[in-house]
């Protein structure tokens, strides 16, 4: 309960912060200090968002916050805008750029993204430069006219309450967002985008938000900057400043909104201190970096949560589920669930001169538990891959009643009913138990960003809906006691049911398993055994890759057997077991003795 | 028509000049991080530490080759020990801006503290290479000026004998292929890790003491070098070597044509935009080895 | 906000000058020429019975910063007047801030034409430095004198200086009746001016005006004489600092225009304060002065200053302002009779162009030409 009323106390101390602060000005240029602050926290808080969530670096923020501050400033002097519209055509300028700043996330990743973004401050900087005759070049853009608001002139306090009062609202939107479907899917992507492409998200998607929050705010505060000042030159907007806005988020803490602020707050001070300091001005600011960088790498506010999480361990709080509604949970009943056939025909897929699959065929029938075998190398894993969209098959079609989805990208199959596991657990390792399922749920999810930006009764409903699946879920799996803990700190047979529970919480109609015995104990796999009985039982068809004999004996009602590509056998347990061609394909030999179990 | 010859021939050899600045700085890069999938962020500084240190030293009345071997020699140390405590204990996160941020923090801190040391001029590094300029078929270049691409040449092929030839050569490979079976193999893989991060940084001071006497040497002289050298090794390919000398040549002629023939802030725009294209329709870079995931 | 105009400021001068960076030297300029002044002011008991004293504040030549130091030395220092620093780009920006605040502001260095001609009434820009308009002007006639085929081309850095000072350059050539011969402009840390050099040769031009500062004014001689092309190069003051050092002979026949030259011989007065200069910041000898105009120009500002405070009567800005129109001084720069002039727009400038000076780089010494072979008949 006191966890529910902090988000809301916070708030309301910031408010009162910030009223409070102009009342502590001893000059106007205190005040201009606090208005740089409120500017800077804008920017630093949709950074933190790209950053902190989504885990990709920006080092071209300053690019972006040049393009809101000019667009804004030339709006102003040239064509003489209000500053309402003039802001708002500098945010969505910004953001359009940020948009633009997200397609390369396809292709490149980490340090190569980064050389990216540099790149994008460096010619926006050079740009501003050339192009003179629209942005006055080196000489910048002066006059701007003072802010008024549709005739009220805003300047000192005014102008600080606006300021205060728009910085007020960003933080309640991306923080709202964070804690919404849409901040939980930047961290999964960010933690394991195969994971959450398998569970149907659509990772350009998930970034493109990101990077548009980040521009949008860079953008806006660049418009708010031109119109503090009066006056921008590219001097403001060079890759040092970039540098200075991604350490306002490190510095306070990655990912927290309190961290954007604390950073944004000291980096807004520490110039004047250093003043002082004068030859030691850039060095105090290096050093300052560095220690941040060695002493507080979750910065000064995610450090203190962290140690404030250890000091003060939740457990769960949770309670069993019942049964009938776990069924309720499993079967989306509201979308029409109903168990489905499956069918894979002709898949043929080449690698280079390598043919990995051979018109490779198998049905599933709705509700059925299928085993697929074969030694390694057969072909097993590709077959999976291809169903599950990650990779493209030559030829052939991937169907489930009758809706073929060959070739189509992971997020769409699992919206078309198709959930899996990993051969390496791939789960969101800093989530908690909990919240990993809940990603998993979030295909089913319905409210929109603004929604989640302004907390609507529809997005506390679904969220309730959501948190009360994934309880439901590790009921099914028995994970109850563990669901506040960090997923990756679960032991090796438990992340592996944390996969299975996140599977199912997509509703899907077919659960692939990839190798879902490997390394578990035998009590953990007769637990598996009872898992996959129950879940075929409600109708879901599940697919099953295995080598563990036993497991494929009690378990499966038909067996596909796979070797260099092609479809050896594919009939009931029993009899593939004595099948000549399966034993070869194993053992190299024709058997002269019927084989026993447990090969 | 003579006129168009000699400035397109100007072009090309200022353009190798300058080309051979990137590429000797992108060689850095590749070295850096084909062992461990890190650099300094910082590494234009090596090429300022270089050149600066020789500066002082020969204030100090140090005869002229010792003082570059001490300052190549500090620049390597510079190195190895930038990647023991600013590197080393961030290679291991999966996110690289770890690494980054604190290499950058370092530079920021050394820029600083040369600047108060050496002031903020530029001051020049005496060299006979450029007392008098060459002129070939009426466009003019000094003879340091041509040295500079051969040195990045000779650097890559030295480079390559040494991976092919030596023993810490082929395990400076070893560890870049798979530091985890290189480790099983004996290969004291931080070892490895220091030792590519001194070489790059010996050769950045190298670099720096040839292109003084061009440039001049200041304490802000590694800034713009350092960052369009990661842009060419990038575009390059930063996993091959003869990939990112060639690049760096390229992307020096390309900037001189923009140069001549658009203005000079073209050349920014031109030489940054052409990175971010390079990297949209080959992530890995021209030259470089595709990365493939197992899913 | 309005400023409290009543109340009375405080006996400080604050200048925002680079004090980091490539033009630390502009920045320890200041301090030498307005810490020996206010010594000497001081010792003679002050201004209004106030000792005055120098902060600094370094701004790296980014005008966002200066920007934020004109109200930092204004709201929060409370000081009774702004010395402007090195860069022109700087004082460009501070011309907003410091005519809606109405604090006076001098100049000692940045000579951009709009800082001080830039509209305002009242105007608190002064400056007792340069005025590219007429420095535009004084190194037109220069290079006219000087240029036997009569064509001159430019060389201007892309920076808000070199921008600014184009239009005044053209304007000059044209009062003259002559086009510029060619217009090249060039980047900060470029290190190849080739392509420009060849431009400039082939426009047929003999005599190369230049805006530019000592590292680029290094590579600009370099470039000229690897294509070998030889032309006079008169430059304004940004390649005072060491190009000597950085060009070596190549620097040699290199004019340069200052308002001030501690090189050569001194007259008595400018050695009594040299000497000052050099046992307060212990320099060994006048070469060290890099910049000097600027030591000099700063020397007087404070003069003129303090004796508008003592004319106002009071610490206060409007009425300092009003008093600098009647200031009439003899300074070590020139003598001002008046200072300024609020009649005149052109006149918020206090050193005319009649003392501009022309020195040249003479094995790696800046010398005033005419104590050099440069300065007789002929070179």
């Amino acid at each position: 309960m006191t966890q529910r009323l902090f988000t809301p106390l916070a708030f309301v101390a910031l408010a009162i912060f910030l009223v409070a602060l102009p009342f502590t000005a001893e000059n106007e240029y205190s005040l201009r200090l606090f208005m740089l602050f409120t500017i800077y926290a804008i920017v630093a808080l949709g950074l933190n968002v790209l950053v902190g969530l989504a885990g990709l670096i920006s080092l071209g923020q300053a690019g972006l916050f040049a393009l809101g501050a000019y667009t804004g400033a030339i709006l102003a002097v040239r064509l003489g805008w209000d500053f309402i519209f003039a802001a708002m055509a500098g945010t969505v300028v910004a953001g359009a750029f940020g948009a633009l700043l997200a397609y390369p996330t396809v292709r490149v990743r980490g340090v190569y993204l980064a050389v990216i973004t540099i790149a994008f401050g460096l010619i926006v900087e050079n740009v501003i430069i050339e192009w003179d005759h629209l942005t006055g070049g080196t000489t910048g853009i002066s006059s701007i006219p003072k802010p008024a608001l549709f005739g009220w002139p805003l300047d000192g306090f005014r102008y600080y309450a606006v300021l205060a009062a728009l910085l007020f609202l960003v933080v309640v939107v991306t923080h709202n967002i964070k804690q919404s479907r849409y901040g939980r899917a930047m961290l999964a992507v960010s933690q394991s985008e195969t994971a959450a492409r398998g569970v149907g998200l659509n990772a350009t998607g998930v970034r493109t938000l990101a990077f548009v929050i980040a521009a949008s705010t860079a953008g806006l505060g660049g418009v708010l900057y031109a119109y503090l000042n009066l006056y921008i030159s590219p001097d403001s907007f060079t890759f040092n400043d970039s540098i200075r806005f991604l350490l306002m988020v490190v510095l306070g803490g990655a990912g927290t909104t309190v961290g954007a602020l604390i950073g944004a707050l000291i980096l807004t001070y520490l110039p004047e201190y250093l003043q002082q300091l004068q030859y030691w001005q850039q060095f105090a600011y290096g050093l300052l970096l560095a220690l941040v960088m060695f002493v507080l790498p979750h910065g000064i506010f995610g450090t203190l949560s962290h140690l404030a999480a250890r000091f003060f361990k939740r457990g769960s709080t949770l309670s069993q589920v019942a049964d009938g509604e776990i069924e309720k949970v499993m079967k989306d009943a509201k979308a029409g669930w109903a168990p489905a056939a499956f069918s894979a025909e002709g898949l043929t897929i080449r690698f280079g001169g390598l043919t990995a699959l051979n018109k490779a065929s198998m049905q599933v029938a709705p509700g059925e538990i299928h085993a697929l075998i074969g030694p390694n190398g057969a072909g097993k894993s590709t077959m999976v891959n291809i169903i599950t969209g990650f990779y493209r098959p030559n030829e052939g079609t991937v169907t489930l009643d009758g809706t073929n989805f060959a070739g189509s990208p992971p997020h769409t199959v699992t919206r078309s009913g198709v959930a899996r596991t990993f051969q390496n657990t791939e789960l969101f390792g800093d989530l908690t138990v909990l919240e990993n399922v809940m990603v998993g749920y979030q295909k089913r999810l319905s409210y929109g960003l603004f929604a989640a930006a302004f907390r609507t009764g529809r997005f506390h409903k679904e969220e309730a809906e959501c948190r009360h699946a994934a309880e439901a879920l590790l009921t099914f799996v028995g994970l109850t006691d563990f669901a506040n803990e960090q997923a990756r700190f679960l032991p090796f047979g438990m992340q592996r049911r944390l996969e299975i529970a996140r599977a199912l919480a997509t509703a899907p109609r077919l659960l692939l398993l990839d190798e879902p015995a490997a390394g578990l104990t035998t009590q953990e796999i007769d637990e598996l055994d009872r898992m996959i009985r129950r879940t075929a039982a409600l109708g879901i068809s599940v697919l099953l890759i295995e080598h563990h004999v036993d497991l494929i004996m009690s378990v499966a009602d038909r067996v596909t057997v796979l070797d260099y590509g092609v479809v050896i056998a594919s009939d009931k347990p029993g009899i593939i077991q004595n099948d000549p061609r399966v034993i070869e394909a194993y053992f190299g030999v024709a058997p002269a003795v019927k084989v026993a179990e447990g090969a | 028509m003579a006129d168009q010859m000699q400035s397109i021939i100007q072009y090309v050899l200022s353009g190798l000049a300058i080309g051979g600045c990137y590429a000797l700085v992108a060689l850095g890069f590749h070295i850096m991080w084909s062992t461990a999938k890190a650099v300094n962020f910082a590494h234009g500084d090596t090429l300022m530490l270089g050149a600066v240190l020789t500066i002082m030293a020969l204030d100090q009345g140090v005869p002229l080759p010792l003082a570059i071997l001490g300052a190549i020699v500090a620049s390597c140390v510079f190195g190895v020990l930038l990647e023991r405590f600013a590197v080393r204990p961030f290679a291991k996160t999966t996110s690289s801006i770890g690494w980054m941020l604190t290499t950058i923090a370092i530079g920021i801190m050394l820029q600083a503290l040369v600047t108060m040391e050496f002031g903020g001029f530029s001051r020049a590094l005496p060299s006979p290479g450029v007392e008098k300029a060459i002129s070939v078929m009426g466009a003019g270049v000094y003879p340091q000026e041509l040295l500079i691409p051969v040195f990045a040449l000779l650097a890559m092929l030295g480079l390559g004998w040494m991976q092919r030839h030596t023993l810490i050569g082929r395990a400076m490979q070893a560890v870049s292929f798979d530091r985890n079976a290189a480790s099983l193999m004996g290969i004291n893989v931080n070892w490895m890790f220091g030792f590519s991060f001194g070489l790059a940084a010996a050769l950045g001071g190298a670099a720096g003491i040839l292109i003084a006497p061009i440039t001049q040497a200041s304490a802000s002289m590694g800034l713009t070098l350092g960052l369009k050298g990661f842009a060419v090794a990038i575009i390059g390919g930063i996993t091959s070597a003869p990939g990112v000398v060639i690049a760096g040549l390229g992307f020096g002629i390309v900037e001189k044509f923009v140069e001549g023939y658009i203005s000079t802030a073209a050349r920014e725009i031109v030489g940054f935009g052409l990175t971010i294209l390079v990297l949209l329709v080959f992530p890995q870079g021209l030259f470089g080895k595709r990365e493939v995931f197992k899913v | 906000m309005a400023a409290p105009a009543q109340a009375e400021q405080q006996p400080c001068i604050g200048n925002s000058g680079p004090l980091t960076g490539p033009a630390a030297f502009g920045g320890a300029a200041v301090k030498y020429g307005a810490e020996v002044a206010i010594d000497e002011i001081n010792e003679a008991g002050g201004v209004l019975g106030k000792k005055l004293r120098l902060i600094q504040y370094d701004d790296a030549g980014a005008p966002p910063r200066g920007v934020d130091n004109v109200r930092r030395i204004a709201l929060s220092d409370k000081c009774i007047a702004i010395f402007g620093g090195y860069h022109s780009t700087v004082g460009l920006a501070q011309v907003g801030p410091v005519n809606e605040i109405g604090i006076p502001w001098i100049g000692t260095t940045g000579a951009g034409t709009k800082i001080t001609e830039n509209g305002g009434s009242p105007n608190y820009m002064f400056r007792v430095s340069a005025k590219d308009k007429w420095v535009a002007q004084f190194l037109a006639n220069e290079a006219l004198k000087v240029s036997k085929a009569g064509k001159v081309a430019i060389m201007y850095e892309n920076t808000g200086w070199g921008n600014g000072a184009l239009p005044d350059f053209k304007a000059a050539m044209e009062a003259k009746g002559k086009t510029v011969a060619a217009i090249e402009t060039f980047n900060w840390n470029d290190q190849d001016m080739s392509a420009q050099a060849i431009r400039i040769r082939d426009s047929g031009a003999d005599t190369v005006v230049t805006f530019a500062l000592d590292r680029e004014g290094n590579q600009i001689v370099r470039s000229f004489d690897k294509i070998g092309y030889k032309p006079t190069i008169i430059g304004a003051w940004g390649i005072a600092g060491n190009l000597g050092d950085l060009a070596g002979p190549l620097a040699n026949g290199v004019r340069v225009m200052q308002t001030f030259t501690w090189m050569g011989e001194m007259n008595p007065r400018t050695k009594a304060v040299w000497e000052k200069i050099q046992k307060k910041f212990k320099l060994k000898d006048p070469s060290e002065l890099k910049m000097g105009s600027a030591t000099a120009n700063s020397y007087d500002a404070v003069y003129i200053l303090a004796k508008a405070i003592e004319k106002a009567g009071s610490y206060d800005w409007k009425k300092v302002h009003d008093a600098l129109y009647t200031v009439k001084y003899d300074g070590l720069v020139a003598k001002y009779d008046p200072a300024f002039d609020a009649s005149n727009p052109e006149r918020q400038d206090a050193i005319l162009p009649q003392y501009y000076k022309l020195t040249v780089w003479s094995d790696g010494k800046l010398l005033p030409i005419e104590q050099t072979v440069y300065g007789k008949a002929g070179n």
